[in-house]
């Protein structure tokens, strides 16, 4: 895209960007500002974690910058494309490229094993049938549920749910991975699972991870932290826990 | 690609069930409607239809073979001076009024006038060779086992048709009339019983077998349009039957009806369907709106939509054609008149997947709702 051109300044590792962007709703007669002019960068190989309380904002900034929802002002840039621009067909063939959604919801259709969900989305990005299975049972195993990829939803307990629906994404190797509130349906070990999945997928994978979540036990999990309220990033900092966990990693090498 | 509208097709087929059974009953219904309405109106031509003849020439204008008005004997020459024809023979139709023996009232009778030699053609699919024999006796006739109790008579009886004696020599089966009862006669015995003095020296229809019954079209166009033995016009058996049959299904406002009917059926089966095939879609829609997220685009999840609603119109098709078949047969059994021709069924049939594919189409509509946005809550 042309536009590249105009923003240099941005670190090669930002994969996201939003520029301004701002968002109201009209309900009634009432136009309630959700988003005020909102900058944010958003890094690759890093769990982002927007925390805030509910009704924030921050679902509305996790649509916007998927491209799930046109901004009203601002601009959001992903992959070096700007989203604004591109049509209901062009974003669609862009989310199926490059982008992965996990959301609180498991929604997956009750009719197919976990290996045909995973596979389902695969299929349609034109991968022959060999290559999507293959990806399909390499997601599972790494989510851990390689043995039960033959079971239907119903024969899964949430959080096997959700592991499947993170396979979901990452079996289209996407380099954007948006999670909403994907452990707010869970008990703690499976909502832990969930969180560590999607921090290895970060680092392993090199995938930018933008999770949104109120749910406070994913804090010490993040890469960064952004705390939002009314519409506004409050605070953007590293997490003590994630930090230690960073210092520890170094250490043998220094 | 992995199935996902058959997988979702068993593995919640209760939720299908009723859009499955909606087009199976839409297209039992009209299949039956179609065979039953077809058998009634097909023996508005059994006269034609029953026999062996390949043209049959009539005064201009008749709409059915029931109203034959006297032509020429005459024609019968011009029909013999054709190449073409190998053989002629005389049909009279007469409208009459029986008596019967016990108290039946009086009886509208139609009386056929045929030629009762073996190698007739007139009825030859109808009567066999030896129930033909029998009409050579004078004042002999044969009544369709289904009408000797309208008739009140027995094989042996007599009887008056318009004042004269006749005796019931046999019954056949098939040939039951509309609108009446059918008694066939000899040529010889029909002229006595006709009492219309404008008929005298007259007959009502020639009819002529061909060569090569397959020039029957081009043949009768040249018979046709001379005026020279008397006014009349060439048919082909088959257009004769067609045209005999239609006059009575829309004369009648039959046809009218079984379209209307129709109509009704196809509203009924959509409303069902496509509310069932909507249930199912809304039912999915956090997870096609899932997929929408992911980047399935919307065409391909309408595919999905669309697919489904070919897989119900083909089970709902195996019911009718299933229910259909039994019921057919059942309907031989008890001498219900039902036929169905491959094209009347394939039209149903074609019906039955329309309204399958029309409801998919409504269904497809509330696909809309797969808003993923609203996946963010």
């Amino acid at each position: 895209m042309s536009t590249a051109t105009n923003t240099p300044s941005i670190s090669t590792s930002t994969t996201l960007q939003a520029c301004g962007v701002r968002k109201s709703f009209v309900s009634g007669r009432l136009q309630s500002v959700v988003l005020h002019d909102l900058w944010l960068d958003v890094r690759a190989s890093e769990l982002t974690l927007i925390s805030g309380p509910s009704g924030c904002g921050k679902s509305t900034l996790l649509a916007i910058l998927s491209g799930l929802q046109p901004a009203d002002a601002g601009g959001v840039r992903a992959l070096g494309h700007e989203l604004g621009g591109m049509g209901m067909r062009e974003l669609e063939n862009f989310r199926l490229q490059h982008t992965g959604f996990v959301f609180q919801g498991f929604n997956l259709f009750p009719a197919l094993t976990a290996l045909e969900q995973v596979e389902l989305p695969l299929s349609y990005m034109g991968l022959p049938k060999g290559v999507a299975r293959k990806r399909a049972i390499e997601s599972l195993d790494e989510v851990g549920l390689g043995p039960r990829m033959r079971l239907l939803p119903a024969e899964l307990s949430g959080g096997e749910k959700q592991r499947v629906a993170i396979a979901r994404a990452l079996a289209k190797e996407p380099e954007l991975l948006f999670a909403d509130e994907p452990t707010s349906s869970l008990d703690s070990a499976n909502g832990q699972i969930v969180i560590d999945i999607l921090h290895r997928i970060a680092r392993n994978h090199g995938t930018t991870v933008l999770c949104v979540s109120h749910d406070p036990r994913l804090v010490g999990h993040a890469d960064r932290v952004l705390a939002m309220e009314d519409g506004r990033i409050l605070s953007d900092h590293v997490p003590p826990a994630s930090l230690s966990t960073t210092l520890e990693a170094k250490e043998p090498s220094a | 690609m992995v199935a996902l509208a058959r997988k979702t097709l068993i593995h919640e087929w209760r939720r299908f069930l009723p859009a499955i059974l909606a087009v199976g009953f839409a297209g039992l219904l009209q299949l039956l409607q179609a065979a039953l309405v077809l058998g009634i109106f097909g023996s508005a031509s059994v006269y034609i239809t029953g026999s062996s003849a390949d043209l049959w020439a009539s005064y201009p204008g008749t709409q059915s073979v029931n109203l034959g008005r006297p032509i020429s004997e005459d024609v019968a020459m011009r029909l013999r001076m054709d190449p073409d024809v190998t053989k002629v023979e005389p049909f009279r139709w007469v409208d009459a009024d029986w008596r019967g023996p016990r108290d039946t009232g009086g009886v509208s009778v139609f009386v056929s006038g045929i030629d009762p030699r073996p190698d007739g053609m007139m009825f030859s699919h109808a009567l066999p060779p030896a129930l033909r024999a029998l009409l050579n006796e004078p004042g002999a006739v044969i009544v369709d086992k289904a009408d000797l109790d309208s008739l009140g008579v027995n094989i042996g009886d007599t009887a008056a048709i318009n004042g004269q004696r006749v005796r019931v020599v046999g019954v056949s089966s098939g040939l039951r009339a509309l609108g009446g009862v059918n008694i066939v006669a000899s040529l010889d015995t029909a002229r006595v019983l006709d009492l219309d003095p404008a008929a005298a020296g007259m007959t009502t229809y020639f009819v002529a077998k061909l060569r090569d019954p397959s020039k029957a079209k081009m043949i009768a166009k040249r018979l046709s349009g001379q005026d020279t033995f008397g006014p009349y016009t060439v048919w082909t058996a088959k257009d004769f039957a067609r045209q005999s049959q239609l006059y009575w299904m829309f004369d009648t406002g039959a046809g009218a009806g079984v379209l209307f009917l129709a109509g009704i059926v196809f509203l009924v089966g959509a409303v069902i369907t496509s509310q069932t095939l909507i249930a199912a879609v809304i039912g999915s829609i956090r997870e096609y709106a899932t997929l929408n997220a992911l980047g399935v685009g919307r065409g391909s999840l309408r595919k999905v939509v669309m697919e489904q609603a070919f897989w119900v119109g083909a089970l709902g098709l195996i019911c009718s054609i299933v229910i259909g078949a039994l019921m057919l047969i059942i309907a031989r059994n008890r001498s219900v008149p039902m036929e169905l021709h491959p094209i009347t069924a394939a039209l149903c049939m074609a019906l039955s997947m329309a309204l399958a594919i029309v409801s998919g189409l409504a269904a497809m509509r509330s696909l809309r709702r797969a808003d993923p946005a609203s996946l963010l809550r």
